[in-house]
């Protein structure tokens, strides 16, 4: 019946979507931090996209679509899974981490952080922030969406977005430039 | 200080050079006074900058073995289905006598069954693959039905007769797995010549019996009471392995 025929040529949608396969599953280790559900969450992308297919308009931005279908079934798989993590809820998280926020004491000029800091030493520090500021900056600085795409991948407000942005860097800095004066300034927190 | 409360909600904004000329300004001009909001902005931009710099190495995490070839064959497998409806479009205009016309409803009914039946049937063997590479690792241990039934009540509430190993197929694990809206169990079994066997089953799903051949391996789809149940198996079946799947067939809906 469906046998090993002939393959159909694949189409452009298909091909589009397949060409952001590498940067779906870096952004999807990012959100799940482990490589099984990273693979997981990148297979069901690609089915849903499939089935989904119908409701992309063509000429809007793909790459934006596919983040958000991305995201959506990461937040419904934490949500079925009941792996509420600690991150999860976002108000207690900026809460807290708004008391963390301390002021500055290190004001590393920028060029000198970039020099110094390594693609494994940002990747842990990324990985180290709460999911809800690491989603933000990642789609943020990384991917370079706008507040309202980012808005919409994440299901929040365009003020939250923004704050979440704010707050992820603001502590990114701090770990980054924690590590390396660490063996020369006492940590003050 | 309650213009420093004002202003930081713009920080971000500013740093990412999404104010309009005013607001940009009047931000500017608290900096200038406000040592506090400056090292904020310092902070912001370095992060900000840092990225940058390392996005084109951040985005590029190699991918795991196998994992492309996958959804390249779900999106042949998914292009492939949609071209069948084609004929359809072409077929209809040359169709004149009611016979024809009774004839042609019938086989575009079929192919629609077809259709469907060939995207189930790609998505679970994606998954089949997916799961046995990814949980099914060397010599699995083998294990008992009864506390595989348990662990799929216990963890996700699902009751669902497991058929336990037999000479030549052996049980080695059963996960949650996602399909289209719902998350469904698959059962994993290992035959004696190192094949992986695959049972999923979809509740409240009905479809007719079929046998169909993707990704070169083979799907069995058939229903009972309202669940359907698809077998996933090596599209050649000898010996030994036809006999285990007949006993895992017969043995699931039970």
């Amino acid at each position: 019946m469906f046998g090993r025929r002939q393959r159909a040529a694949p189409d452009t949608f298909s091909t589009e979507v397949l060409g952001y396969l590498e940067p779906l599953y870096a952004t999807a280790m990012r959100l799940t931090r482990n490589r099984a559900d990273a693979e997981d969450l990148v297979q069901d992308t690609m089915v849903r996209a499939l089935r989904f297919r119908d409701r992309f308009e063509p000429g809007t931005n793909l790459r934006a679509w596919l983040y958000t279908i991305l995201h959506n079934t990461w937040r419904n798989r934490i949500r079925d899974t009941a792996r509420e993590a600690t991150d999860v809820d976002s108000d207690r998280i900026e809460e807290l981490a708004a008391r963390a926020d301390g002021p500055a004491e290190v004001d590393t000029p920028e060029r000198m952080l970039i020099r110094s800091t390594m693609d494994v030493d940002l990747k842990e520090a990324l990985d180290g922030l709460p999911d809800a500021f690491r989603q933000a900056v990642w789609l943020r600085d990384v991917e370079e969406f706008s507040y309202a795409e980012i808005a919409k991948m994440l299901d929040v407000p365009i003020g939250t977005v923004m704050s979440r942005i704010s707050r992820g860097r603001r502590q990114l800095y701090e770990k980054l430039t924690q590590a390396k004066t660490d063996a020369q300034v006492p940590v003050s927190r | 200080m309650s213009e420093c409360r004002h202003v930081s909600e713009q920080l971000t904004s500013y740093v990412d050079d999404q104010l309009d000329v005013t607001r940009r300004e009047e931000v500017e001009r608290h900096l200038d006074q406000c040592a506090s909001c400056r090292s904020a902005v310092a902070r912001e931009r370095g992060c900000h900058a840092v990225l940058r710099h390392h996005a084109q190495r951040l985005r590029e995490e190699p991918l795991p073995p196998g994992l492309r070839s996958r959804c390249e064959s779900l999106m042949h497998e998914q292009a492939r289905a949609a071209s069948v409806p084609g004929w359809r479009r072409t077929l209809v205009p040359t169709v004149l006598s009611v016979i024809l016309l009774v004839f042609t409803a019938s086989a575009i009914f079929s192919l629609a069954t077809r259709r469907s039946d060939a995207v189930l049937a790609a998505q679970l063997t994606a998954d089949h693959s997916k799961c046995f590479k990814l949980f099914v690792a060397g010599n699995p241990p083998v294990m008992d039905a009864h506390e595989v039934e348990e662990m799929l009540t216990r963890e996700y509430g699902w009751k669902i007769h497991v058929p336990p190993s037999v000479d030549g197929l052996q049980l080695v694990g059963a996960r949650r797995c996602l399909y289209a809206d719902g998350l469904i169990p698959h059962v994993m079994y290992r035959a004696a010549n190192g094949e992986d066997v695959s049972l999923f089953v979809l509740n409240g799903v009905t479809r007719n019996p079929t046998e169909l051949v993707t990704f070169g391996h083979r799907s069995q789809i058939w229903t009972k009471n309202n669940t359907t149940f698809v077998l996933v198996g090596p599209e050649d079946e000898s010996g030994q392995l036809v006999d285990a799947t007949r006993y895992v067939m017969k043995e699931a809906d039970r």
